[in-house]
């Protein structure tokens, strides 16, 4: 009789915490050792299109503040940040160069993304607020942006995987525009023929193989 | 008892009637701060670019502000919330922090952008070119710079409104945190440009004080620091630190005069009313500057105040020179001649001032006259109608009586005042550094920390340099618009050279016509622009008609009138390029402000090379041609003047002898007094030239009343006592300004006190008759 109401206490006092260290659990089992690479593809959807853009390559993670970003198809980019600037190579054009200060939204972005990879919840909770669902064996941990300005940009981002394994980044743009970034094995898969949003959040979720 | 109730009301509508005038300058004069209000007209085109640009130029009515203290995600807030508010302030031209703000221009000036950027000058908007552009942009918006590039997709697939804005930005900024500039050391950085000319500081200190404000109500800003740098903040902070050292010998000098007074005449009523002639004259010289000119410059004021010093002997005069039991009234009929002569001569001598067709010079003129002359009548037919009916004879002083009589017997060889002369005009010859100081700023000086900081800024910042401005002069604002253009390339050149850090030319806000016709002249019509999108982006993801904006816009500019400066200053960029183009009667000029010269003479000689079309202005050259042109005009009206005194001396004391026995220990004297200050490597300004004509107006004094034979002994005594008042009291008030820190104040103290000192001693020596 005793231990009816503790046992019942417990969850309810507990409500906020699981989730809270279920997403820096996450986060942590996340972190990708220096120079870890790892094939992608990504479907951009926007209302400016017809279709969406399909891209393939490879992304790296360098350390903390720091990716590259490899285009192969369909067209050959190389995107590098690092130092607080985004470097980027387009086939044979000249490098440009893009000081991320100038561009503080980009800068909290790219930054999330790095603290992603880098398993550092800390720095990827000052940036957004972290929601985890689902269990270990297939987990959902979203992110929200806390500075306004980003907010106006981009309404939040998605991650979906097993394990310490991510398998999706989803990006949902303010606008309605959505871009996923399938990675590990899903990079390799092959897309659906009508590829649409609902499609990709199936195969995230592992719904549909 | 009658007498007592006559002299109270006297008094009491004395006083009334001082109030009146005073309340009446009060409101009749405005007080101008401006310091060209104070300079000659120019003579050469350069000064009066100078008059125009001192302060006006886009160099001196910079604000360099710096935010420190706090995190930069801290200090970036608060410098986007500072440039929020001053934008919104209109004492404040403009302010920038580095942010790109594409997103401020109004959209019916987008079409404009065609005729402004550069784009088209080495593109057509045929489909190669849209092909190429349309290409990027998809693999922009496959990019994470997607989200700030969709919004102007449509409208501008080109980005020429980015590469306007890049454009626009300052020449050469400094790196950016947190989408806002940043120092090497952690400071937000910002620019902000007044309305108010540079040099005027109080409508600089009201723009500052705007600013501070809007600083306080900014969330957060306890937490950080404020820091200010720039032309018009050092005239604000060296107008305080003036007045504020004034204010304080002001009241030490005051307190000891006060002391002094006592201890000379023992009487609070006689050293009350003592006061009153100078304040009727100060008042006097007030109400004549507000009905004549309706308004004076604070630089007037301070000398004027300065030149009526001299009003203070006459009431002096009267306390010492009054017997026992003699009525205020019948002594001062004695003594009157002389004090009218001395009154009169000096008026007489700054009528001079008049005829230098300086309007500083003209009021300082009216101003001393008229308080001169009411101080004078004052102390002749007030103050003995309210002066105690008892009085103390001065000439009981102790030690007085063993004074005059040691000053009988001193020696005085007529081959001294020679010897005198001839070494001073050595020394004179002989003295080192240059004789006059043309850089009015060396006298109020910005201390060197602060100078060294605002050089920091202003290297971080890339913000013009104050002293350099090159200009372009054209037969109009279009000519100077081409010339613009037509010389960027040169001083692209010089920049990549290094003889200077960037250069802001007009033309890089707007383009000239011709220029502006040919961008207009390549666009496409409707028909062939869409044709070219249409094969431009056959295999593109872009969705169908996604452009129409963009083709409006063009079609739009194609219809454009091109914009005329005065056109474009209607916008909301203008107001930088209104302020670079000052009209002249048959021509434009074109200013460039220029930010870091490292070799002035390599562009000088550059810009020789353009034909006079172009010329390098040093700023800091003109501003000291113009005071030496000052100074030129002040010594020519104090020639006359001398010439003035001379005569009205000689006529008043009808003897040539006699006259020169007055002149010649107040000649030598002012000489002696430049041959020290010479010596001491001094190098004269216009604030040394005031104070040795006040100090020759106090001589003046010395000379005339010891010059004559007095009645008795007791007379003498009572005139060496009045001297010695007058001596020690000017010795008292100008020495303690010699003290001060302060180049300024130190000029007019030290010049002051040596030349009464001079003076007193000369006049001993040249002028006293002996008993």
């Amino acid at each position: 009789m005793l231990l009816g109401p503790a046992l019942m206490l417990a969850p309810t006092t507990r409500a906020a915490a699981p989730e809270a260290t279920g997403a820096a659990h996450i986060v942590a089992a996340l972190k990708r050792e220096v120079g870890a690479s790892t094939a992608y593809s990504e479907v951009r959807f926007s209302g400016l299109l017809d279709r969406p853009l399909i891209l393939r390559g490879e992304m790296q993670y360098l350390g903390p503040g720091r990716l590259a970003k490899r285009v192969d198809t369909p067209y050959r980019e190389r995107t590098t940040v690092e130092d607080g600037s985004a470097t980027l190579q387009r086939g044979e054009r000249p490098v440009r160069r893009l000081e991320l200060a100038q561009v503080p939204e980009l800068d909290t972005f790219l930054r999330g993304f790095s603290a992603l990879l880098g398993g550092d919840a800390a720095a990827l909770s000052r940036d957004f607020t972290l929601r985890a669902s689902g269990d270990a064996a297939r987990w959902q941990l979203e992110l929200t942006p806390r500075d306004a300005r980003l907010a106006r940009r981009i309404a939040s981002i998605r991650v979906d995987g097993a394990g310490s394994e991510p398998s999706c980044f989803r990006t949902r743009e303010a606008d309605g525009d959505e871009s996923v970034l399938l990675v590990g094995p899903l990079a390799a898969t092959p897309l659906p023929v009508r590829v649409s949003p609902q499609r990709l959040d199936a195969l995230c979720r592992g719904i549909e193989r | 008892m009658r007498t007592e109730a006559r002299r109270a009301l006297l008094l009491g509508a004395w006083l009334l009637a001082l109030a009146g005038l005073g309340a009446w300058a009060w409101q009749g004069l405005r007080i101008g701060t401006d310091l060209r209000s104070f300079m000659p007209p120019p003579r050469t085109a350069d000064q009066a670019l100078l008059l125009e640009q001192i302060g006006e130029g886009p160099g001196s009515r910079l604000l360099l502000i710096a935010l420190e203290g706090a995190d930069s995600a801290q200090l970036a807030a608060l410098s986007r919330g500072l440039v929020a508010a001053l934008r919104a302030d209109a004492r404040f031209e403009q302010v920038f922090n580095g942010a790109l703000d594409a997103e401020a221009i109004p959209p019916h000036w987008l079409p404009y952008r065609w005729l402004l950027a550069p784009t088209l000058d080495a593109h057509a908007l045929d489909a190669a070119y849209l092909r190429e552009e349309l290409a990027q942009r998809v693999e922009d918006l496959a990019s994470p710079a997607a989200t700030l590039l969709k919004p102007w997709l449509a409208r501008d697939p080109t980005l020429a409104t980015l590469t306007l804005a890049q454009r626009w930005a300052p020449p050469k900024a400094p790196a950016m945190r947190d989408g806002v500039w940043f120092a090497r050391d952690g400071a937000a950085l910002l620019l902000a440009q007044t309305r108010a000319p540079g040099f005027d500081p109080a409508a600089q200190r009201e723009a500052i004080q705007a600013l501070q404000q809007a600083w306080a109500g900014l969330p957060g800003s306890d937490q950080a620091r404020l820091v200010l740098s720039g032309p018009g903040w050092f005239s604000v902070l060296i107008d305080a630190r003036t007045r504020a050292e004034a204010d304080r010998i002001g009241v030490a000098s005051t307190l000891g005069f006060v002391l002094l007074l006592l201890l000379a005449y023992r009487s609070l009523p006689a050293l009350l009313l003592g006061a009153l002639p100078v304040v009727s004259g100060a008042l006097a010289g007030l109400a004549a500057l507000a009905l004549w000119y309706g308004q004076a410059h604070g630089i007037t004021l301070a000398f004027g105040f300065t030149l009526l010093g001299v009003a203070q002997e006459y009431p002096l005069r009267v306390l010492s020179h009054r017997r026992a039991g003699e009525d205020a009234l019948a002594s001062v009929r004695v003594l009157w001649p002389l004090l009218a002569t001395a009154i009169v001569s000096a008026a007489i001598a700054y009528l001079a001032f008049f005829a230098s067709g300086v309007p500083g010079l003209q009021q300082l003129a009216l101003f001393t006259i008229v308080g001169l002359l009411a101080a004078g009548l004052a102390t002749r037919y007030l103050l003995p109608r309210v002066l105690p009916t008892r009085c103390r004879d001065v000439e009981a002083t102790p030690g007085l009586a063993r004074a005059t009589r040691w000053l009988d017997r001193v020696p005085r060889p007529r081959w001294l005042p020679w010897l005198l002369a001839v070494a001073g005009a050595v020394v004179l010859w002989l003295a080192p550094g240059p004789l006059w100081q043309n850089d009015l700023a060396a006298l109020t000086p910005v201390p060197p920390e602060l100078l060294q900081r605002d050089a920091a800024l202003r290297s971080e910042l890339g913000a013009p340099d104050v002293r350099y401005l090159l200009v372009l002069e054209a037969s109009d604002d279009d000519a100077v618009l081409a010339l613009s253009e037509r010389i960027t390339p040169q001083l692209d050149a010089l920049v990549a050279q290094g003889v200077l850090d960037a250069v802001e030319l007009p033309s890089r806000y707007l383009p000239s016509l011709a220029t502006q016709r040919a961008r207009q002249a390549r666009l496409p019509d409707r028909a062939t622009l869409q044709a070219a999108l249409a094969s431009a982006s056959a295999d593109l993801p872009f969705r169908h008609g996604l452009f129409e904006p963009f083709v409006d816009d063009v079609q739009a500019a194609r219809e454009l009138a091109p914009l005329t400066p005065a056109a474009f200053a209607r916008s909301p960029f203008g107001a930088r390029l209104a302020s670079m183009l000052v009209p002249r009667t048959h021509a434009t000029l074109g200013l460039a402000a220029l930010a870091g010269v490292h070799d002035a003479a390599a562009l000088a000689h550059w810009a020789q090379g353009s034909g006079g079309k172009v010329r390098l202005l040093d700023l800091k050259a003109a501003s000291e041609s113009l005071v030496a042109a000052w100074r030129e005009r002040i010594l020519q009206a104090l020639g006359v003047a001398l010439v003035l005194l001379a005569l009205t001396v000689g006529v008043a004391l009808r003897s040539l002898r006699r006259a020169w026995h007055v002149l010649a220990p107040m000649t030598l004297a002012t000489l002696l007094v430049v041959v020290v200050e010479r010596a001491c490597g001094i190098s004269l300004s216009l604030f040394h030239l005031v104070a040795v004509t006040l100090a020759a107006g106090l001589g003046l004094h010395y000379a005339l009343f010891f010059e004559q034979r007095p009645r008795d002994a007791a007379d003498a005594r009572r005139t060496l006592h009045a001297t010695l008042v007058c001596v020690l009291a000017a010795l008292l008030v100008f020495g303690l300004q010699a003290l001060s820190t302060l180049p300024v104040l130190r000029a007019i103290g030290l010049t002051v006190a040596l030349g009464v000192a001079f003076h007193f001693c000369l006049s001993i020596l040249m002028a006293r008759g002996r008993p």
